[in-house]
């Protein structure tokens, strides 16, 4: 059951892989609520859409790999570029000239990408525990991943083998470590469940995609124009705060701190992050607009 | 108000910050007893919501206490025992007549005329008693989930006796005064678990376990043995004069007191039963939304002329 189900909804097909989106409300500017990992779905914006459609017209959709899009098992659809460009296909497909892209954790590429090489269709961007390599991770997750796990525990999960021998305990560890926060059983149970809609191949295929190299990253910082909001949590422990604040500074963006959240603030302090994100697109719409 | 709260012994918490302040509060005074109450908007009627069992505080009601006060006067206070009120010792002054006496000191010295009662668990016992002696006080009765002995208990509660030393630790053997002394957080960590059957209520577990460490176990002990002392034909009587609207809402997950109470109680005093389908002992703050619009329904129907 939802608390605000969807005003329009479809499918876009762009190089044979279907997408679904879904439209709620009708206000300026337009969001679009970026998929993220595909390890999850478009459900992870639930504690967003009902807000913010009362005040925006707000665009989700599933990336590919999970909710009611393809889940292909070829890396190719998951590269930056690509993603990138099946954003694009949905804003095409739901007559949205310019919006407000508003990304989660490894979405930061895509979003980036977008910025710098279709500007004129970003108004403004919203980075929430961004995942992307400007500068070094955690410490502690040097794992290997390639090799045939030698311990069950901690990031030793994150393993491609392990991943297909214990898929769900992997999700009940990583889901764990995005919600530091006391008090997340159902925030965790409501991921190890988008999880499950997937499966261990499909993220091994994402996981052959390449990421955007550091150099990659600051191109394309330095070539988008829009204003940008970086929110991250001083308690992410997927990625460290230092990269929010290296992605606000690269693109001259707005940075705000959250005390104590971990890496999905979004389900866990949803009406600080609502209010955060209705403030920036506001701000867009008076400033920014005819 | 101050944001520290003393509690027993030399522990002090930080109080969390509440959605809603009190616009009042004071002492009620009684044999000696100080009772801290709180006062919270300005409508009609004034809703009393009763302290429980001294395991809690009246912090047990905040998520009443913001949505009620907008529309109601809301009334609260510490049950003797816990919070700021005061910690008398022994059995005898933690019977219901005590409880209900108290109530009635805490509507005097808030100048309440009349009021409609909202109770949890044991505070139906007084809630009871207080609709039954003073019927020109109480205009309606709300219960939720009542623990009143007019059904028989749950099987497994029947087994370990609550005073004499047991020589095991495992499940309702923990209901028991000399395990309640040899390890009060152990006590905690399993009761409310039972209080709290629904799944996501690690918040909830972790607000009443800090409520719990207000009262010294001892003084808890007390407070059972006094409930103990309430008898059941004369709860009966009791329940036989109340003539005030009565709604009883009990879960029929209940795992601490059988829906069957619920029932009975609502047989008892003519009243109607409301049951949450899959709520265990503590809906206030599972369902609250549920409940406050229960409660509001349940005074709205009482009628404004009558008020």
């Amino acid at each position: 059951m939802r608390a605000r189900e969807p005003d329009a909804e479809g499918y876009v097909d762009r190089d044979g892989v279907k997408l679904h989106y879904e439209v709620f409300g009708d206000g300026e500017p337009t969001l679009l609520l970026m998929p993220t990992w595909t390890i999850v779905h478009a459900r992870f914006w639930k504690a967003q859409v009902p807000y913010l459609a009362r005040h925006h017209r707000v665009v989700t959709y599933d990336g590919p790999g999970n909710g009611r899009s393809d889940r292909p098992l070829d890396p190719a659809p998951y590269g930056c570029e690509a993603q990138g460009r099946l954003a694009l296909a949905v804003l095409d497909a739901t007559g949205a000239e310019r919006a407000v892209p508003v990304s989660l954790s490894m979405a930061s590429q895509w979003a980036l990408w977008l910025m710098a090489h279709r500007p004129e269709r970003v108004l403004g961007s919203v980075f929430i525990g961004p995942s992307l390599a400007l500068g070094p991770g955690h410490t502690g997750r040097a794992e290997p991943f390639e090799e045939p796990y030698t311990s069950t525990e901690g990031w030793a999960k994150y393993n491609r083998y392990y991943w297909q021998d214990h898929y769900r305990d992997f999700l009940e560890f990583f889901f764990s470590q995005c919600f530091t926060e006391a008090h997340s059983t159902k925030p965790i149970e409501d991921a190890v469940g988008w999880g499950l809609e997937t499966s261990a191949a499909v993220l091994l295929a994402e996981n052959d995609a390449p990421w955007a190299d550091e150099a990659t990253l600051l191109d394309w910082c330095a070539a988008s124009r829009c204003p940008v909001l970086v929110i991250h949590g001083t308690k992410d422990a997927i990625s460290p705060l230092r990269r929010g604040k290296r992605l606000a500074k690269a693109t001259g963006g707005a940075l705000t701190v959250l005390e104590g959240a971990g890496h999905i603030p979004m389900a866990r302090d949803p009406v600080k992050v609502n209010l955060l994100v209705r403030e920036f697109a506001g701000s867009l719409a008076a400033g920014g607009r005819p | 108000m101050t944001a520290v709260k003393e509690l027993s012994g030399a522990r002090t918490v930080p109080e969390q910050t509440r959605a809603r302040y009190p616009d009042a509060t004071g002492y009620a005074e009684r044999d000696g007893v100080r009772l801290f109450w709180e006062r919270y908007g300005d409508g009609e009627p004034t809703l009393f919501l009763l302290p429980t069992w001294s395991i809690v505080h009246a912090r047990f009601w905040k998520a009443q206490i913001p949505y009620l006060a907008r529309h109601y006067r809301v009334l609260t206070f510490d049950g003797r025992g816990n919070g700021r009120s005061d910690r008398p010792a022994g059995a005898g002054a933690y019977t219901e007549r005590e409880f209900a006496a108290d109530a009635l000191a805490v509507l005097d010295a808030t100048a309440t005329r009349r009021a409609v009662l909202v109770s949890l668990s044991c505070g139906a016992l007084w809630a009871t008693l207080l609709a039954a002696d003073h019927p020109d006080r109480v205009t309606g009765s709300f219960y939720l989930c009542p623990a009143v002995g007019l059904a028989p208990p749950h099987p497994e509660r029947a087994v370990h006796s609550f005073m004499e030393p047991l020589d095991t630790d495992d499940g309702w053997a923990r209901y028991n005064q000399h395990y309640w002394l040899r390890d009060y957080r152990g006590f905690l960590e399993f009761f409310f678990g039972h209080c709290l059957t629904e799944p996501h209520s690690t918040k909830q577990h972790e607000d009443c376990v800090g409520w719990a460490l207000g009262i010294a176990p001892g003084t808890l002990v007390d407070s059972q043995q006094g409930l103990l002392l309430c008898g059941l034909e004369r709860f009966r009587e009791s329940c036989a004069r109340v003539r005030c609207p009565v709604l009883v809402v009990h879960g029929d997950e209940d795992a601490i007191r059988p829906h069957a109470q619920g029932a009975a109680l609502a047989e008892a005093t003519g009243g109607r039963l409301v049951t949450l389908a899959g709520s265990g002992h503590l809906p206030q703050a599972r369902d609250p939304v549920r409940v406050n619009l229960l409660v509001r329904e349940f005074v709205e129907s009482l009628g404004g002329p009558a008020r």
